[in-house]
Formats: C-alpha cells, sequence, structure tokens
C-alpha cells in the first residue's frame, strides 16, 4: 500500500496500538469516541511547519509519529530551541487553550504523523470531558517543569561547555541508558541544532565536541555518542 | 491571628476578581472543606526546589517570590507572584518535585490544598480543572517569554554579578 512520506499512518485513535503508553491519548472510551470524530489525522514531510510563534492558534496537534523541533526565534533571526517533541505529545496546547498567539514554531525533524483538533472543537471537547481536561492539565504541567529547566539552564550557566555536558546529561539520561557505566545517546541532531538548544554558536559546539573527545569524556560512533567518563562530563555540568 | 486561620473561601471578598478562586458555589463549598489556611511570616519558604510536592499553595494576600536556583547555588528569580495566584501546581499535577522555589515576600495567608485531595477534587469538579488548565497556561507563556529574554534576548557580553 502507498503511503504518505512511507508512514504507517494511524487512521483511528480507538484502535492504536501505542495509545495506553501514552499521557494525553489513553483516554477512557467515551472521550476517546468523542475525540476521534473531531481530530483529522494528517501527515508531514520532514521540515514541515505545523505552526508559527505568534500565529493565532487553530487547534492542537497531537504528535503520532516522528519528531517535532520547538523553537523561539529572535527578530534579528536568532533560533533556540526549546525541546524536541516526541510521539504522545501534545503541541500548541496552552495558546489553544488560553487563546493568546502560539508561543513557539513547531518544525517536523522527521515525517511526521500528526493529529490536528480545531481549536472551537478541543474546548468543547474539555468542557464535556474532564478526563480529558485533567490530562491537559498534567501535560501541561510537563510543558512548565521543561520552560523552567531551560530558564535555569539558561539563566544560571556560565560557559557553553556546562551547557553542552548537562545536554548530554540530560540526552543520555532516556531510555535507560543513565545507570549504565557509558551510556550511549543516539545523537539524531546536527551542531548547529545543539547550538540552538543550548543557546550558543555551531562553531562553538564544534569545537566543544572536539575537547571532549580529546579529554576522552565522549567518544562518536557514527551518529551514536558514547559517553566515555560521565564523573568528568558530571564535573563541567556543576562547573567544578 | 487565629481568627485568620478560620478564614473562609465563602466570605472572601476579593474572590470574584481572582482567576482561580472564582469558583461556582457548590465548587466552592468543596473547595472550602479541603483547604487549611494559614498565615506565614515574611521569607518564609512555602516549597523548595527539589522537595517532593504535597500539594498546592493559593496565596490569599501577600506576594511570593518564585525562583529557580544552580547547583552551585546561584539564585534566578523567575517572577514575583501576588494575591490570587495557586503556587506548586504544576509539580503537584505532574506528580514529581518542585522545579521551582517560592518564598514570601510578605507576612501571608495561604490556603493550603494536599495533593490527593487536589487531584480527587479536579476530577470532581471539571470547572475547577479547566480553571487549572488556564493558570497553567499563562504559567507556561511567562516561562516562555522568559526563555526567549534569556536564551535570545542578550548577545554575549559578560553578565552582571548576581547578589545572592
Amino acid at each position: 500500500m502507498l503511503s504518505p512520506y512511507g508512514l504507517d499512518i494511524i487512521e483511528s485513535c480507538l484502535t492504536c496500538k501505542t495509545r495506553t503508553e501514552r499521557l494525553f491519548c489513553d483516554l477512557p472510551a467515551a472521550a476517546l469516541q468523542t475525540f476521534e470524530s473531531i481530530k483529522y489525522a494528517t501527515a508531514y514531510p520532514k521540515g514541515a511547519v505545523l505552526f508559527v510563534e505568534g500565529q493565532a492558534p487553530r487547534g492542537i496537534f497531537v504528535l503520532c509519529k516522528g519528531r517535532v523541533k520547538l523553537s523561539i526565534c529572535a527578530t534579528d533571526g536568532k533560533t533556540l530551541i526549546v525541546k524536541i517533541a516526541d510521539p504522545g505529545e501534545v503541541l500548541g496546547l496552552s495558546a489553544t487553550v488560553s487563546g493568546k498567539p502560539y508561543e513557539l514554531t513547531a518544525e517536523t525533524l522527521d515525517p511526521c504523523q500528526v493529529n490536528f483538533v480545531k481549536r472551537e472543537d478541543f474546548l468543547r471537547f474539555l468542557k464535556e470531558h474532564s478526563d480529558a481536561c485533567f490530562k491537559v492539565a498534567e501535560q501541561l504541567s510537563e510543558k512548565y517543569n521543561t520552560a523552567c529547566h531551560e530558564v535555569r539552564s539558561l539563566g544560571l550557566s556560565h560557559s557553553a561547555g556546562e551547557k553542552l555536558a548537562k545536554l548530554l546529561i540530560e540526552l543520555s539520561s532516556k531510555n535507560g541508558e543513565a545507570a549504565k557505566q557509558e551510556p550511549r545517546v543516539k545523537l539524531a541532531l546536527t551542531h548547529e541544532e545543539i547550538a540552538q538548544m543550548i543557546g550558543t554558536s555551531r562553531e562553538t559546539v564544534t569545537r566543544l565536541f572536539a575537547d571532549f573527545k580529546k579529554r576522552q569524556i565522549v567518544q562518536t560512533k557514527g551518529s551514536t555518542l558514547v559517553i566515555r567518563n560521565k564523573t568528568a562530563l558530571r564535573m563541567i555540568a556543576t562547573n567544578n | 491571628m487565629e481568627s485568620a486561620s478560620e478564614r473562609s473561601c465563602l466570605a472572601c471578598a476579593e474572590r470574584p476578581e481572582r482567576l482561580f478562586c472564582d469558583l461556582s458555589p457548590e465548587t466552592l463549598h468543596d473547595f472550602d472543606a479541603l483547604k487549611s489556611v494559614t498565615t506565614w511570616a515574611r521569607g518564609s519558604t512555602l516549597f523548595r526546589e527539589g522537595q517532593p510536592a504535597r500539594g498546592i499553595f493559593v496565596l490569599c494576600d501577600g506576594r511570593a517570590k518564585l525562583s529557580v536556583c544552580s547547583e552551585s547555588g546561584k539564585n534566578l528569580t523567575l517572577r514575583i507572584a501576588g494575591p490570587g495566584e495557586v503556587l506548586g501546581l504544576s509539580a503537584a499535577l505532574a506528580g514529581g518535585s518542585h522545579e521551582i522555589t517560592a518564598e514570601l515576600l510578605d507576612n501571608a495567608q495561604v490556603a493550603t490544598v494536599k495533593r490527593k485531595d487536589l487531584l480527587r477534587f479536579l476530577h470532581e469538579h471539571r470547572e475547577a480543572c479547566l480553571q487549572v488548565v488556564n493558570l497553567l497556561s499563562q504559567d507556561l507563556h511567562i516561562a516562555y517569554d522568559r526563555v526567549r529574554s534569556l536564551g535570545l534576548g542578550r548577545s554575549r557580553r559578560v553578565r552582571a554579578p548576581r547578589v545572592h
């Protein structure tokens, strides 16, 4: 069967197998039925822009497959990546709820499946289904915690090295790698993107990686990064 | 100050002006039964970053400073919260530890609701849950503004020393 962008599109939320693992999607049957009737399943290629910072909110985007880059932009074009969203995350949530313009720009990093729900439909849905409303509150809480984390890292770190070390530790703490002696990180990001995540230049990231490699702190194998010396990385992250 | 701790939300004159507190009589009645009001002295810490979230704090009056802290002990103020604001909400809902520190800048009356009670209350009262969603959205907008100004607002110049 021909599928858009090589994606296996999940047409119905009711039959979605990954639903139960996802914070927002794991809704009770009645709410899920309603959600199913108001959502539009869409596919986007890599590099597509779902919404732009400053745009009036049209609705929410539930990320089913693929990754999405969430960034904010300065007027001079400088970009800061706030987060890379993974499947299961709801995007454009706070803007849709509050009616204020989208505060971030969402751009796909891979071919993505996204379920779109119009703002009016979504607000009605929340009023009618308290379980969904609660899940939205949970999602917003997590987003808020991430934003606070970002504020801390941007506002209180001294050097770019400190920020890069923090980012690598954070990335390596996912997927149960943290406990390992030499955690591995699948770095599906360019140096430019990493620079935008920690608010520095691409050149600095390249220089820092070269420095970390020289000091045997990290090692790269293709796109996989192996953290050879966790203690040293942690020392850099805590500015000691 | 004993009488103050008896303060009821039902008799609160400021309630209609406040985003969270302006609930329907029935919901408010239930909220009133869950909360307990305490008077805190200026300078006390409502919760500290890293502490497990045990509940929420509604500022009845007074102001609170919300800040984040680095491992080396440096502080960064996120914002100053005013009367009527609900603090510790995101941590209580997400169930983890507090991401920020809240310290009172004035002597203040603070209504607290335990996490367990809050979750039940929100499940039972859709209206309150919607209010909470609105509050969280606003908090998030402010946080993103802060990210924007910190991450993009300044060039690479030497930062002014911070006063601890």
